[in-house]
This record gives structure tokens, sequence and C-alpha cells, in this order.
């Protein structure tokens, strides 16, 4: 008899097991974990949650890509262009992909007609800070969940487009905003925030995927509390850096910045979070003298609990705008016959990063842009040897009332890279970085005025480093630091990196172009003219047995917005607002 | 049905005045937009839901003189006053945008008030040698403005040098020029003893809560807070700011570079109030301290 119910159990467990998994029919986790060698379906950004954007797909190769056709082009429509910066997402023949202003579409990935649309209603006077971007959903369950510009996380029906669950995560009028992809692991959504300078506090938090309910939150600046909700109850879980006041002076913790506007990646090995945070506030640095923690960081951060494990720290002091936010990629690597688990990250200050992936730890770092003027080079510990003169401005020296010293910093503040995210191939060994080389010429501006009031500005301008090109698209060698091989563009890349089993890299330019490389020798393999410039990220995927590949098309971010000698380079680019899908024709 | 055309002629008068525009076109429409920060007492703010503050009260009488009448256009500060005369004299925000009717103007203001009058900032040109502000024409001046420390005098006798600072606690607004002076200015002495908060109303109220022992903003906000308060135990300092770039300034309008015109006519408005005296009761009616502007205390 007990024999006998045991076994029933059992069946009946199987039973609900295989009812769950009728009735989920959508993203799983196992789903989102396995998602870079399942290559039916993209269900994560990044292609994977280490974000590699690798695919083994290899049909599209260097000997066939140049027949690579498009199958269809989907315009958003509208009135609303500007920049479409999203990574599109594919699930059981729906392509799921975010455009300019908070806006979802479902596209049927087989004809290229609409599903439906999402439009999210944003507030009056929001002022988002750079440009209305969006870089992409998650997918859970029959989840598509995304950000807003107005800083809510919104959870919308796969099949109909209408919302489940709408949770504001940080509140606009304080200067927050959601531009990034959010990662989904375990279950949980984590996300980040933008925000600009007006005192924000930057934080990565965790939700419920299915009721959008909050499980943790954890600020990204030294003194302030993180918390965790136990039962529908917050509860503290320790100050982010134990105490405020140690690399911070007076209050100015309060409102350090250190914003986590670009999302993050997920280790499934070491079960760990990696978030990089934003540059510190104020932008001058001499009235923050410090480390200003965490700020212009990597964070390992715990995904079950929210806290901190390990951080490490590009740019100490960060009075350079360089950020910190870039995406951390983990991938292993053989040396002296172990494997060395590690990560790598380009850094806006113009440096790349390789760290040991379990403990932060710093292995090697090198430079991927041509010329760096701000640091002489990095100590053991990956800490940057500063050049004190190339130190933006004290605003105290220009209390005179007159124009403070101009400083040539290289990078930009724009970065040796930005937000475009890079590629790791695991049949290469290489990273594909999206780099771009510019100057920028800072001072401090006393003939400023904000809100009726004076004010102390800092005044910049950014200009290319070289008359023939500005973006460089690099092969770079994690063990060695070596550059393999280069590709120069005129205008300054902006869009990610897809690297496939094919030996190919792809990337998009602002001039419009969808290139496509050898990923051993960079030889240029295909391109092809989209319209409008691209600054979003290629996915490619395998359909009724056949490799497609899909991109955003439409000009904008952040590049337009500033003026100077690089808007010569780009101000003739016209808008626009499409997804281009890539297949070979059949034979 | 009659409810309906009552929107619809709404809609329709909305979307005629939705633009900066000519003189002529505003006479001919009756209604001239003023533009004014919102939340932004004593200059522009709502009281029990009617515009007030002295900028909405100079607006009106411009109104009034040109025999129109005002509307407000609230402006949402940007990062500077660049972003500002972008998204609300020249070119519009660029979330500015009518899902149902995309051929709709943006929403600008026809004048926009409590723009700085610097000639040094109205000719400031690039690094590529244009000028920056080229879009606007900036004039009229009405106010000098200047910076400004109040006390709680159960902390503190009198303020007679801000070097007091190094000892008491004085509240800020983050990102503003108070907060660079006490951050930095003297090698930072200050800087510890500096609290940030989102707004000089918020430090006026730590102040009250004995938070901070002073607070710093500009004198109109602070002569506001003080008359509000209506406590003799918060007080004017009379301390100086050394090593201060810019410690007074004159505040004017904008318009559109194209309307000119209309520059011209709202200046002669408010060329009359202040030297008939009325501007000055203006500020008085809002117990603020009213000093003339550069260009009209040199020819007195």
């Amino acid at each position: 008899m007990k024999k006998f119910s045991g076994s029933f159990a059992v069946t009946a467990l199987v039973a609900a097991m295989s009812v769950s998994g009728v009735a989920q029919a959508g993203v799983t986790d196992k789903d989102i974990l396995q998602d870079q060698m399942t290559v039916e379906d993209v269900v994560s950004n990044g292609l994977g949650p280490r974000g590699q954007r690798y695919s083994p797909l290899d049909m599209i190769n260097t000997d066939t890509v140049e027949d690579m056709r498009p199958v269809w082009s989907f315009s958003f429509g509208g009135e609303k262009q500007r920049g479409q910066e999203s990574q599109p997402m594919v699930k059981d023949g729906v392509m799921y992909v975010t455009a300019s202003y908070s806006r979802v579409f479902a596209i049927d990935t087989n004809t290229g007609d609409e599903l439906w649309e999402y439009n999210a209603r944003l507030p009056d006077g929001i002022m988002p800070c750079c440009d209305v971007i969006n870089r992409g959903v998650a997918l859970y369950g029959d989840l598509v969940i995304f950000g807003t510009l107005d800083a809510k996380l919104v959870a919308l029906d796969a099949k109909t487009g209408k919302v489940k669950w709408k949770k504001k995560v940080a509140d606009y009028k304080e200067g927050y905003s959601i531009t990034a992809a959010p990662l989904v692991v375990d279950g949980k959504i984590i996300t980040g925030v933008s925000g600009g300078e007006f005192g924000i506090v930057g934080k990565v938090e965790a939700y419920d995927a299915k009721t959008g309910k909050v499980l943790w939150s954890r600020p990204t600046v030294e003194g302030h509390m993180g918390y965790i909700w136990k039962d529908g109850k917050k509860v503290e879980n320790g100050i982010s850096g134990g105490k405020p006041g140690q690399t911070w002076p007076g209050d100015l913790w309060k409102s350090g910045g250190a914003a986590t506007w670009l999302g993050g990646t997920y280790d499934p090995d070491t079960n760990l979070l990696f978030f990089g945070t934003g540059n510190p506030a104020p932008w001058n640095s001499h009235m923050r003298p410090g480390d200003n923690l965490f700020s212009s960081s990597r964070l390992a951060i715990d995904p079950d609990t929210g806290k901190i494990v390990w951080h490490f720290q590009t740019t100490p002091h960060d009075g350079w705008d360089y950020d910190g936010v870039n995406e951390l990629i983990s991938f292993d690597y053989k040396e002296g016959g172990k494997t060395v688990k590690a990560a790598a990250t380009a850094d806006r200050n113009g440096y790349m990063y390789v760290l040991n992936r379990t403990n932060g730890d710093f292995i090697r770092g090198f430079p991927f842009v041509d010329e760096i003027t701000w640091a002489k080079g990095l100590d053991k510990n990956g800490r940057p040897l500063y050049n004190d003169e190339i130190r933006p401005g004290n605003p105290s020296a220009s209390e005179d009332g007159k124009k403070g010293s101009v400083v040539r910093a290289v990078p930009s503040f724009l970065g040796g890279k930005n937000w475009m995210p890079m590629g790791f191939s695991q049949d290469t060994g290489l990273f594909y970085v999206p780099s771009n080389e510019w100057a920028m010429d800072i001072w401090n501006e006393p003939t400023a005025y904000k809100k009726g009031a004076a004010y102390l500005g800092a005044g910049f301008t950014i200009t290319p480093l070289h008359d023939s090109h500005i973006g460089v698209l690099r092969a770079m060698d994690p063990k060695t630091g070596k550059e393999v091989w280069r590709y120069q563009n005129y205008a300054p890349l902006w869009g990610g990196v897809l690297a496939t089993a094919g030996n190919l890299v792809f990337i998009g330019t602002p001039e419009g172009y969808l290139k496509g490389f050898d990923a051993k020798t960079g030889e240029l393999k295909y391109q092809f003219n989209t319209g409008s410039g691209i600054v979003g990220s290629p996915i490619t995927w395998k359909q009724d047995g056949e490799q497609y590949l899909s991109v955003l098309s439409g000009w904008g971010g952040a590049v337009p917005l500033w003026g100077g000698e690089v808007a010569k380079r780009v101000k003739h680019l016209n808008q626009g607002g499409s997804v281009w899908t890539f297949k070979l024709p059949k034979s | 049905m009659r409810f309906l055309i009552a929107i619809l002629v709404l809609a329709l008068s909305w979307v005629g005045t939705a633009q900066a525009r000519y003189y002529d076109d505003v006479i001919a429409s009756g209604v001239i937009t003023i533009g004014a920060y919102k939340d932004f007492p004593p200059y522009s703010f709502e009281q029990d839901g009617v515009a007030s503050g002295v900028d909405i009260e100079i607006g009106r009488r411009i109104a009034q003189e040109l025999g129109v009448t005002m509307q407000v256009h609230w402006i949402t500060p940007d990062e500077n006053l660049e972003d500002d005369l972008r998204n609300n004299v020249w070119k519009g925000h660029y979330l500015d945008k009518d899902t149902d009717n995309p051929l709709a103007m943006k929403h600008l203001a026809d004048v926009m008030m409590r723009v700085p009058y610097d000639r040094e900032y109205s000719f400031k040109r690039d690094s590529l040698g244009l000028l920056i502000n080229e879009h606007v024409v900036l004039f009229g001046p009405y106010q000098r403005e200047k910076w400004q420390v109040a006390f709680d005098s159960k902390k503190l006798d009198r303020v007679g040098t801000v070097a007091v600072f190094q000892y008491h606690p004085i509240g800020v607004e983050i990102d503003s020029l108070p907060d660079f002076y006490m951050t930095s200015a003297f090698a930072g002495r200050m800087r510890k003893n500096t609290r940030h908060y989102p707004n000089v109303h918020q430090a006026f109220l730590a102040m009250t809560k004995g938070k901070v022992d002073a607070v710093m903003g500009m004198r109109a906000e602070v002569d506001w807070l003080l008359s509000e308060a209506e406590n003799s135990q918060y007080q004017l300092a009379e301390n100086g700011f050394p090593m201060m770039g810019k410690q007074q300034w004159d505040i004017g309008m904008a318009v559109k570079q194209t309307y000119r015109e209309l520059s011209h006519a709202v200046e002669g408005v408010v060329d009359q109030l202040v030297t008939s005296g009325e501007m000055d009761k203006i500020y008085t009616s809002y117990g603020l301290r009213y000093e003339l502007p550069g260009l009209y205390q040199e020819i007195e």
C-alpha cells in the first residue's frame, strides 16, 4: 500500500510538472540560462545571461554571407523616431522589440507583420538625460517586460500586448528613468536606473517577474541602506559599503550618483550579477575628494540576497565623467593547463580589464584605444596612475569669474567605448570591441545659468583624434592585450556586436551599414545599407532550418546631442526607425 | 453635444496658441503665452490653483498692456539655460509630441521670464566660433538678483563672514552655485558642513527643524521664505562671498529671434513698470526687496 501511494505521488508529480510546463508555454529560467546554445530563440539580452553576444550558428559564414538578403523590414512608424538602441528578442515565431519613446512591438518573424504595439503614456515634463532610447525587453513566462523613460517596469501579455503589471522603480520627478533591458535570473527581474545630475542615487533592484513585487533593493553609493522584502515586509539588509563617509566628504554621498543605467549581466557559474555604475555626482571632482565608492565601478551582487560580493573600481574619484557602466562579460580561458574563470570589460576610460570573476581580483588591464592622456597606466591592482594635470579644473580656481584653464583629456567623456556592447567569440577567443577615438577640451564655465541663477557649468567640446575616422572595431586578445585586427569607421560607432560560429562578426554603423567581418582577419565580407544609422545590436536565430539575422536601424542616441567637430561628421545622417531581417536565399 | 463642441473649440484654440508667434499673431489671437518656471516661489508657482509669483504678475501686466489675456506655459527646468531656451522658446522639447495630432505645433512660450540678461552670455560662441544663443533675443532686464544667507539666531549670533560655516552646518540647493561655493571655496574648508537639499525651500525647512544653522540661496527666495516663516528667530546675514565669480546678475526675458517686434512691445511695458516704481511694488507685495537691474542703476 505504501509502495502504491509512493508511486502514485511520483506519477502525480510528473503530471503536475508536465501540466505546469504546458501552462507556462513561455520562456523559462532554463530557456534563459541555455539561450546561447539554443539557437531557435533569443530570450536574453546579449544572447545568454553572460552577454557574450555569440551564436553557434554557422549557416551564414564567411563563404555564404555575400548572398545574405533582407527578407523583411518593419517600420516603427509615427512621428517618433530618434535613436533605436534596442536588441530584439525572438520566441516561437514572434519578435519582441522596443523602440524610442518607450514603445514595444511584437512582430511575426515570418512575414514582418505587426501583431501588437504598446505605447507607454509618458507624463508631461519628464527630462531624460540622453535621448529617448530603450535597449530592449526581457521575456519571462508569457510576459514581455521593459523599463520606461518615467522609471517604471511594465509587464505586457506576450500574446496581446496588454498590461499585466506595472511597477514604479523610481520617481521620474527626481530625475530617474530606465533605458536598459531588464535581466531575468531565477524568476526575478533585475533592473538598474538611469538619471542625470539631479542628485540621484543609483541602485539595483529585483522584482518577482510574475507579480512585479519588489524583492530586494541595493543602493550603489556607500552609506545607503539596502532592503530585502521577507513575507511582504521590508527588512534592513545592510548598508552598502558598511557605513557612510569613508570615501565621500560631507553629505555628498546622499546624492552620489553612480547610476546603473546600462543594466547588467549574470554568470550562472558563480551565481553572480555584474552591474556597472555611473559617474559620481557632482561632476566636479574637486568638490568630493576621495574614491567615491561605488561610482565608476563593477559590482558583483548576489541575486538571492542583493548583497555586494565584490567591487572593482575602474576610475576612482572620476573627474572626467568616464562612468563605469560597461558590461562585464564572463568567459573562461586556459592558462598553464588551468581554466581561469575570468570576466572582461572595456571601460569608457580607455582601458580594458580582465578580472577574476569569482572575487573581482585584477588579472590584467590594457588600453584598447590609441591614446590615453588622463592616466599614465595601471598599477598592479588595476588602479589608474593619474596624470594630475589632465584632471579638469577646480571650480574655486575660476571664482574670479573667468573661464578656467582648458584641459585636453583623451578619451572624451563619451568614452573609448560607450554603451554599445562588445562580443566574445568562443571560437577565436577574442573580444570584438566597438570603440571611438576622440578627445575633449573641458573647462570651468562661469558664464552659465541654471533656473534663473548664476551657475558654474563645465564647458566642453569633443574633437576627433583623426581626420579619417572616429570609430574603430577592434579584435582584442584578452590574454595578451594585443589588438589582432581593426576596422576604422568615419563616424563614431554606437551599435553592439554579434559574433557567430560562422567566423563572422557583425556590427552596424551610423552611416547605415550592417557590416560583417571575418572574425579571424577582420576582412570585410558583407555590407548592406539599412537607410538610417544603426545604433542597435544585431541578433541571429534559426527558424524552419534557416539562419536569420535582425538589426534595428534608426540613428540617434547621445552622439547627435553634442555639437562641435563631431557634429560635422554625423549631422547629415537621417533619422529612422525600423527592423531589418536577413537570411540566405533558399537554394 | 454642446459639451463636445465646447471641447472641440477649446482644443482648436489651444492648437492656435501653441507656438511662439509674431507680434501681430499674438495680438490677433487675444492671448499671450508667458513662460515661467514651475513650482519656483516667489517667482512663479501655483497657489490654490492660481498662478502666482512676481514673474506671473509681470506677465499679467504685459498681457494687460497689450490688450490680451495671459496663458502660462509652465517650464520644467532642464540642466541649464540653453536647454530651457531650446525646449521652451525656439525649438520645443523632443518629448512634446501629440500622437493623435502629429502635425500639431510644439508648446512654446511667446515670452519666457527670468532669463538672465548678460551680454557676455548672449554673445557666447562655441568652439567653432558660432553664436550659441543665436535663436533667441535676450532683452528687457527687470531685476537684479544676488546671493543671500539666512540663519537661525538661536544657533548663531550673526554671520559676518562665511568662515563660520567651517563650524556650523549650512543648507544649499544641490548642483547650484552655493553648492559649488560652499564645497570648494577656501580649499573646501566649509565642505564638511555643507548639507544638500533638492531646493532652497527644503533647506529652509531643515533649518526650522534644527538640522542646519543657515541656508544660502537667491535673495528673493530667502526673502520669501523669511516672510512666509514670520519668525524673527530666522534672520538675514550680512556676510559677503569673497572669491565668488558671479555675485550678482540681472534678470530679463527671452523671445525667439524671429519675433523681435514682440520683444520691443514687451520691453516697452516692462520698462514702464520699472521706471514708474510699479515693479518695486510687485516685489514688495510678495515680501521681497527689489533692486534695479544694472542698466537702470547706471541711468539713475
